[in-house]
């Protein structure tokens, strides 16, 4: 119970850190909100050698053996356990349209689709709009907190980390086999490993572009994940409507650094 | 008296913001990017030429589609102002071609694939407007990809790519700051590795 405790956060997190480019709060071109660098650089160096003796090769070997349509089966296969998450996820943001979409989909795909493996809802119009807990939560207006790096699972932010965990918790397979101790641990642990690995595949090129152009790819990750978050609407605030609309002159900038050095 | 006065002073602060936005041609600003985009995939991605004409041709459109002048200043950052004109002009020269070398190897990422666009949004920078886009992927949803476009009278220029909410200027900005800071060698070393990783490209 234990070990689970320490996985399931750990593997989500780790989707997190791949699926989604983030950021949290500030935006501010100027300067991000990083007040724990030293710590989370020594993290992310960690992350970086697990990721290359383990995961790479883990997903990289996955990619060998699978053929990319097999893969989409599986991506196809592994969305579709997730889709009451989306659901109560859009339900909770006040998305009610979207939500009943979900529950749809979830229908459909899991009966016509064959469990999930083909997105037949896709070609009826019905388009999937994935989200999380984290989502939810900003959609509340619940605020990021600071920056920091999780060891084993990458970028975070205090909410994020918190519905990552939340995530974890509600997750279908978990509650489907929650009666049989047994099932529930071969299941869990299959579903999450294949998981993990699948969505290090897809980020696969996406990461290796991003490196082999970066002098500095601590910053390059961290840019990237905070800005992502940092359109995380709050429902009571307009501010998630072009959030990249920082100032961007030159000139303007000299007045903004003018400014900063005189204070 | 003095409420009158606000009331002038406020419908020109008005008036000035309306004609800074104002003065950028949304419609024109969204068909400039559309005939970037068709232009790339027509007469680069789906030509069938060779790779080096290719190369060539995307090199072309990419520097007359971007001001990489004013991006690189823009990502430099505070250290732009403390610069020699020499690094200046190197961190240009490096980042043009760091840029343009990267991107062309990522462009036939959009083989196949097309652009919809959706309309503009203004931007609170002077002469500047956002084009928004969507281009659909293998799988999932369509990525959104939002274009910041600078006017300077009748010409227009890509300043800045937003994928997915990712501003690639900002990101390229935290990403020389973050190095600066931790490089004693300040900008001199900085165009020391972009230079090593143009050339391991």
């Amino acid at each position: 119970m234990i070990k689970k405790s320490i996985l399931f956060p750990a593997t989500a997190a780790l989707l997190l850190t791949t699926t989604s480019c983030a950021t949290t709060g500030n935006i501010n071109p100027h300067e991000e909100n990083d007040s724990l660098e030293s710590y989370n650089r020594a993290v992310f160096k960690f992350n970086y050698q697990v990721d290359k003796y383990v995961l790479r090769p883990l997903a990289e070997g996955y990619r060998d053996v699978t053929s990319e349509a097999v893969r989409n089966r599986i991506n196809s296969f592994l969305d579709n356990i997730k889709e009451p998450l989306y659901a109560g996820n859009h339900l909770l943001q006040g998305n009610f349209k979207q939500a009943g979409i979900e529950v749809s989909r979830f229908a459909i795909n899991s009966t016509l689709g064959l469990a999930g493996l083909f997105d037949v809802a896709e070609g009826w119009g019905l388009s999937k709009k994935k989200t999380n807990v984290d989502e939810t939560l900003a959609s509340w207006c619940v605020p990021d907190g600071p920056y920091f790096m999780l060891p084993f699972i990458g970028p975070s932010t205090p909410r994020a980390a918190t519905g990552l965990v939340a995530d974890t918790v509600f997750d279908p397979v978990y509650w489907a086999t929650y009666n049989d101790a047994n099932v529930r641990d071969k299941i869990t642990y299959t579903y999450w490993g294949v998981k993990v690995i699948a969505t290090r595949e897809q980020a696969l090129d996406l990461l290796d572009e991003l490196e082999r152009g970066s002098v500095d790819f601590y910053s390059t990750m961290r840019s990237a994940y905070l800005q992502n978050r940092k359109n995380m609407g709050c429902r009571n605030k307009d501010d998630d409507v072009q959030t990249y609309d920082f100032d961007f002159g030159i000139e303007d900038e000299d007045e903004a650094f003018d400014e900063m050095e005189a204070e | 008296m003095k409420k009158n006065l606000f009331a002038v002073v406020f419908a020109a602060v008005l008036a000035v913001t309306g004609n800074v936005r104002a003065e950028v041609n949304a419609a024109d600003a969204e068909a400039f990017v559309k005939d970037v985009t068709n232009d790339g995939i027509e007469n680069i991605i789906n030509a069938n030429i060779s790779q080096q004409e290719k190369d060539a041709r995307f090199e072309k459109l990419f520097n007359q589609a971007l001001d990489l002048d004013f991006i690189g200043k823009f990502v430099l950052g505070r250290s732009w102002r403390t610069a020699t004109p020499q690094q200046r002009k190197d961190f240009i020269a490096v980042y043009r071609e760091l840029n343009t070398k990267t991107w062309s190897k990522r462009f036939d990422e959009f083989k196949g694939k097309n652009f919809t666009f959706k309309g503009t949004t203004p931007s609170n920078s002077a002469n500047q407007i956002f084009v928004n886009s969507t281009v659909a992927m293998d799988q999932g949803e369509p990525a959104k990809v939002v274009w910041r476009v600078k006017q300077t009278g009748d010409t227009f220029k890509i300043v800045d790519i937003v994928i997915e909410n990712v501003s690639l200027a900002i990101a390229a900005r935290n990403e020389y700051a973050g190095f600066i800071k931790n490089n004693p060698g300040g900008v001199d070393t900085l165009i020391k590795n972009l230079r090593n990783k143009v050339q391991t490209m």
